[in-house]
């Protein structure tokens, strides 16, 4: 999963435009709930089931895809 | 009325060898849940008064509860997550002296009393009996039912939790209620999901086991991921499901869109915490759900658990259900046997009966604004004033219609918004703030507006560092979703701080033309 495609992800769940590679989801408005959206949607485009932990600890697009990346390899 | 721990060891007399709690696979039964039951009271000694407990998803927690309930003394979950000031202000909050948890807890030895470690089971020692001397303890109807049970809290405008009394008699009667609301029997597997630092999962914990029933604890369903918790409910024949209505919005959002269904052992889904969206119950009752009994249900901490339910749909829900969110809101239900309620002038929700909590620990003052004295026909009544605006359909069902003062939901949790301004009033950099709940569709969105204490401060970089201080200092539900800084805040003609003021200044969503202050729009009301 690329970065781009994460960006797209965050941009649904948080319901904005400005959203980067680099943006933090929970300096963005997001919450434990939001979390889930996000959670779900990676699980459907390349069903791997993150955990919230793993946003706690990747919380921007880059990161998060970086994580998928290597659960998925 | 039987009180909670007779009626768990008639459990034990009657199923000793039927598992009573599945912790990640691992069944422990109702002989040796009452052993461990049994050991932690004796361990404890008698009337040991306020014990803290540090929660945590296992068995533990509940032989914590039932132990100190056993020994006549009052159980207060404190969560270990929480920042170590929060955790120590709860613990003196509640006169707690001695807290119970697993060792490798002590991270803030100075922050905490002493910790004493949980009674670990000891094969060695004796096997399970029914004779043995602690017999005694929990055995015989314990204590008067007018003592506290345990301690929870609520929200306070000051920055300081208030803590919550609940008696006996409240959790018997409360917990009597739902295990019939439920339709509970022996074969039903209860999934333990609500937080334990809040009382939902009382919920979970008590009627399940005065049932005989199974509570399931399931790491997979703790990890915020919906796939994985759908996975661990299938897995483990879960059967009832309590969920907070926010997080049942999420759960039907995840089924529509992923077109995946219920696991089919799941009987019942009940929800509660905040108004429910018309378009999740919609999609909600267009997906294969029709075997299902969706109960919503309202409750304060003051009230004890659960007070008003309804089916919303399902083979329990009343006919006319069907048309129930299309036009007017989702009702809360109607009240529960042993609770009597009464709608004032001003729509405020009042409530009585035996589920009504002492008050608040310490605070007698605003215990009596609460707690009400009101003369009946048959000689004076107490009542809980809940804040809560309602009204009353002619079917009998209430309809919650917002909040009478500030207060605000942030995932099922109440929250004072003065609790969050004080917490960034404190911060260094802030001077003035305000705090603004908006709802939007099926979601609460907090918003804070803060005033720097120093004309040069960079907003954004402000605005960042405020938002990680707090995440550090204060549970997630009192950190804002955004923090926004403004130059000053609105007052209103008579000089008081006008927070909605202040928000449709600020917010650019907040255009003063754009529709609002109903479903769907700005709301400065908690809708459960």
């Amino acid at each position: 999963m690329s970065p781009d495609d994460m960006v797209d992800i965050f941009r649904r769940v948080l319901e904005t435009d400005g959203v980067t590679a680099d943006t933090d989801f929970f300096e963005s408005g997001g919450d434990s709930l939001m979390g889930t959206r996000v959670l779900s949607a990676v699980a459907r485009a390349r069903g791997v089931e993150l955990s919230f932990d793993d946003l706690l600890v990747a919380p921007t697009p880059a990161l998060l895809a970086d994580r998928v990346a290597s659960v998925s390899r | 009325m039987v009180g909670i721990v007779p009626a768990f060891l008639e459990m034990d007399r009657t199923f000793p060898e039927k598992c009573a709690i599945e912790c990640d696979g691992r069944g422990t039964t109702y002989a040796e849940l009452a052993h461990r039951v049994r050991a932690t009271a004796r361990e404890l000694g008698p009337e040991p008064g306020p014990v803290g407990v540090l929660t945590d998803r296992s068995e533990d927690t509940v032989v914590a509860l039932l132990g100190i309930l056993a020994a006549g003394g009052v159980y207060v979950p404190v969560d270990p997550a929480f920042p170590a000031a929060r955790q120590r202000a709860l613990l003196e909050a509640a006169g707690c002296t001695r807290v119970l948890g697993p060792t490798g807890l002590r991270s803030a030895p100075d922050a905490l009393p002493d910790v004493m470690q949980a009674a670990a089971p000891d094969p060695a020692r004796d096997e399970p009996h029914r004779a043995s001397p602690d017999q005694a303890v929990g055995d015989p109807a314990v204590g008067d039912p007018e003592a506290p049970a345990y301690t929870l809290f609520t929200s306070g405008s000051t920055g300081r939790p208030k803590p919550v009394l609940t008696p006996r008699r409240a959790i018997a009667a409360s917990v009597a209620s739902l295990r019939d609301l439920f339709g509970l029997t022996p074969a039903d597997r209860v999934l333990q999901f609500a937080s334990l630092n809040w009382d939902t999962c009382l919920e979970e914990i008590l009627p399940a086991l005065t049932t005989g029933a199974t509570l399931v604890f399931h790491e997979e369903a703790y990890t915020g991921s919906i796939p994985r918790l759908l996975r661990a409910v299938a897995a483990t024949r879960v059967t009832l499901l309590d969920l907070p209505t926010a997080f049942w919005h999420e759960l039907v959002r995840h089924l529509a869109e992923s077109d995946e269904q219920l696991p089919d052992r799941v009987r019942t889904v009940v929800i509660g915490g905040e108004a429910v969206s018309p378009a999740r119950l919609a999609e909600w009752r267009a997906r294969d759900t029709g075997r299902v009994r969706l109960i919503n249900t309202y409750g304060c901490t003051e009230t004890t658990l659960i007070t008003h339910a309804v089916d919303l749909h399902g083979p329990e829900a009343p006919g006319p259900g069907a048309w129930w969110g299309e036009h007017e809101g989702v009702p809360v239900g109607t009240p529960l046997p042993h609770v009597t309620d009464a709608v004032g002038p001003d729509g405020e929700l009042l409530v009585s009966g035996p589920a009504l909590a002492l008050g608040y620990r310490d605070l007698p003052e605003v215990t009596a604004e609460r707690f009400v004295t009101r003369q009946g026909p048959e000689g004076p009544v107490r009542w809980f004033r809940t804040g809560d605006r309602v009204s009353r359909r002619p079917d009998g069902h209430l309809v919650h219609e917002g909040r009478l003062d500030a207060e605000i939901k942030v995932r099922g949790i109440r929250v004072d918004p003065g609790e969050i301004e004080a917490h960034l009033t404190a911060h260094p950099e802030v001077g003035v703030a305000v705090v603004v709940g908006t709802r939007v569709e099926d979601r609460t969105t907090v918003t804070a507006y803060v005033v720097p204490r120093r004309a040069d401060a960079d907003d954004a970089a402000l605005a960042r560092q405020v938002l990680r201080d707090l995440r550090a200092s204060v549970p997630g539900h009192l950190v804002p979703h955004r923090v926004t800084v403004v130059p000053g805040l609105v007052h209103t003609a008579g000089g008081k701080i006008d927070r909605l003021g202040t928000h449709r200044r600020h917010s650019p969503a907040a255009a003063p033309s754009a529709p609002a202050e109903h479903r769907g729009g700005l709301t400065e009301q908690d809708n459960r």
